[in-house]
Parts: structure tokens; C-alpha cells; sequence
């Protein structure tokens, strides 16, 4: 039982949650189910592109062009590397994942990894072009400036801060959810 | 409800034209290394949906808990430092598509919450995802997934600093 929880926070928490909502106004509970399936639709269908890239991704690149492009001495150039992959995205943060999954498979520098995972977050190119016919172009410079030295320090020091038994780990974990 | 048959926007629609054209230059150039990379693609998706599909039971509850409304109420006029630090939170633990957060943000600033509160509100939550830190921690680590969402909230809280001293 205590395993079962500790195992599915979410599903449990969730529970609870709607629990307690459908107490409170069971209309909002309604909706929230609505608002999880619709959700879920959108993820199905953006997914299946994704996992096809990664699938192919995974088959024509070799772990060495990876490595030598985005690995432990790639320096600025994977770097680089990171920004434009995570820039010239689409897609929520949630497909940014499997492949990130895949770039640390395949041997690239986590702290790349990090990197490509951030920008893909917040430095998107459409969304900044977006970002700035709302918000402005001074107030989207600033943000978006700003986050990108945050990011460029923060992976660097990140990846410092990880033991070499961690980032095996990190890497064992992947090589099992990218589908061997 | 499903609002739209095809959620996807331009970006999807990109991202299914180019893997339909990389999935047909794949096959003709190998059929079975092609077989071979959707077989892996498909399985890694059956690994990760596990994970997926109640962290989306929970997207949607708090999609529905945390309105545009409700957010206004606590960024509005006068909010001070109390806002800011709602707007780091509420934009670290909801989750909303960008098409819906800037608007949101200029609605917002209209409404008259300051810039500062609205900066944070805004690059939390584009970069910080709660949500997401129990399925990063099971992909990657919990330390990894925890520190790189530190980084985002010290991020915003330099953006924040910079928006006072520029406004």
C-alpha cells in the first residue's frame, strides 16, 4: 500500500484532489476530467511524430558523430549546438524529453543536455517572436537575455556539481527508457 | 471537452511534415533499418507513457483550479512583494500554453499589476515546471531535476531584479 503511493504521487494526489473538488462543486470536477482528457488528446497527438524522430534518430546517427558534435569535448561548439536544436523547436516541454533521453544515449555532455532541455523551455524562436508582439520587444529582451546567461552558467555549474557515479547512472536510466 | 479535432497549430503541423518527409527518405534509402528505428521509437513510447498519463490527471485539475481570474486576483494592483512572490509560485506550478500566458501577461499589466510581478509570473512559467519534477526525476534524477528548475527560479528572481531597476 505504502509502496503503491509512494509510486503514483500524482495519481494518488490527484485522486484526492478531485475528491475534495467534487465535494466543493461537482461541476469543476467535470471539468478538470475534461480539461485531463483533453490534455491527453493533445499529447497523443503531437507524441507519435516525436517518438518516430527518435526512433530513426537512434538508428542512422552514430553514438560517435553524437560525441563529437555535442560530447565531453565539444565545447562551445556543442554548446551551440544545444541553443539551435532547443530554439528551432516546436512543441510543449513535455517532447523535449525523449530527446534528451536520446542526446545523453547517444554520449552528448549533460550539461548540453541541460542546456538544450532549458532553452527549449523558454527561448523557443516562435514563442519569442510571439513573446514580443505581446509583451514588447524591451521587456522580451530582458527576459529572454537574462535567461539565457542564467542557462549558459547554470548547465556549466550543473554538470560540475554531478558525481561521475550519477551521470552513468543518468545515462543507464536513459539507455533503458530510449527503448532497448 | 476536445475542442479541436487537431490540436497541433503550425508547429505541430511542422513537426508532422518533417518527420513524414525524414520517415520516407529513411525508407527508401533502408527499409529495415527504418522498421528497426520505429520499432525503438514505439517502445520507448510504451515506457514513457506510464509515466505520462497521470501527471496529465493533474495538468487538468490544475488547469481548471487555476484560472486567469484567479491569478489576476492575486497579481492585481498593489500586490507588492507578496505578489511577486505569488507570481514566482502560481507560475512554477501551473502550466499553460504560451498563445494563452503572454496575453494573459499583457492583461495583466493593463489591469495594472506591476512589471516586476508579472516578469516572474511569466518566466516561471515558461521554464519551471513542478509538474514536471516528478517525471524528470524518474528519467533523468532528482537531483538533476530539482537543480535545473533552481536555476529557472533564480533566473526569474535576476529578471525581476533587472525589470525594477529598468522601469
Amino acid at each position: 500500500m505504502k509502496k503503491f503511493i509512494m509510486k503514483n504521487k500524482f495519481l494518488v494526489i490527484s485522486m484526492i484532489m478531485l475528491i475534495v473538488i467534487t465535494f466543493i462543486d461537482y461541476t469543476l470536477s467535470i471539468k478538470a476530467l475534461e480539461e485531463s482528457a483533453n490534455q491527453i488528446w493533445i499529447m497523443l497527438m503531437i507524441v507519435p511524430p516525436i517518438f518516430i524522430l527518435i526512433g530513426l534518430f537512434d538508428v542512422w546517427v552514430p553514438r560517435e558523430t553524437v560525441v563529437s558534435l555535442m560530447g565531453e569535448n565539444s565545447g562551445i561548439k556543442g554548446m551551440a549546438l544545444a541553443f539551435f536544436l532547443g530554439a528551432f523547436s516546436a512543441g510543449p516541454t513535455i517532447s523535449a524529453f525523449p530527446l534528451a533521453i536520446i542526446m545523453i544515449r547517444k554520449g552528448a555532455k549533460y550539461s548540453n543536455v541541460l542546456f538544450f532541455l532549458m532553452v527549449w523551455g523558454s527561448l523557443k524562436l516562435p514563442i519569442v517572436f510571439f513573446q514580443i508582439t505581446t509583451i514588447g520587444l524591451k521587456f522580451s529582451m530582458i527576459i529572454n537575455l537574462t535567461m539565457l546567461v542564467v542557462f549558459i552558467i547554470g548547465s556549466v555549474i550543473m554538470e560540475k556539481v554531478f558525481t561521475k557515479e550519477e551521470l552513468i547512472d543518468i545515462e543507464k536510466k536513459a539507455q533503458e527508457y530510449a527503448g532497448n | 471537452m476536445i475542442k479541436e479535432v487537431i490540436p497541433l497549430g503550425v508547429e505541430g503541423i511542422v513537426i508532422y511534415v518533417v518527420t513524414g518527409v525524414l520517415l520516407l527518405v529513411s525508407f527508401l534509402k533502408d527499409k529495415k533499418k527504418t522498421l528497426m528505428g520505429l520499432k525503438k521509437g514505439y517502445k520507448s513510447f510504451m515506457k514513457l507513457l506510464p509515466v505520462l498519463l497521470p501527471l496529465f490527471l493533474f495538468i487538468g485539475i490544475l488547469v481548471t483550479i487555476v484560472t486567469p481570474e484567479f491569478i489576476s486576483a492575486l497579481l492585481g494592483e498593489n500586490s507588492g512583494i507578496l505578489g511577486i512572490i505569488f507570481g514566482l509560485v502560481i507560475g512554477s506550478i501551473t502550466f499553460m500554453p504560451p498563445f494563452v500566458a503572454y496575453p494573459l501577461g499583457v492583461e495583466l499589466l493593463e489591469n495594472g499589476a506591476a512589471m516586476p510581478q508579472v516578469a516572474g509570473f511569466l518566466v516561471t512559467l515558461m521554464s519551471v515546471g513542478f509538474v514536471y519534477i516528478a517525471m524528470e526525476s524518474k528519467l533523468f534524477s532528482k537531483k538533476s531535476a530539482i537543480l535545473r528548475n533552481m536555476i529557472s527560479i533564480i533566473g526569474a528572481i535576476v529578471v525581476i531584479l533587472i525589470v525594477m531597476v529598468l522601469y
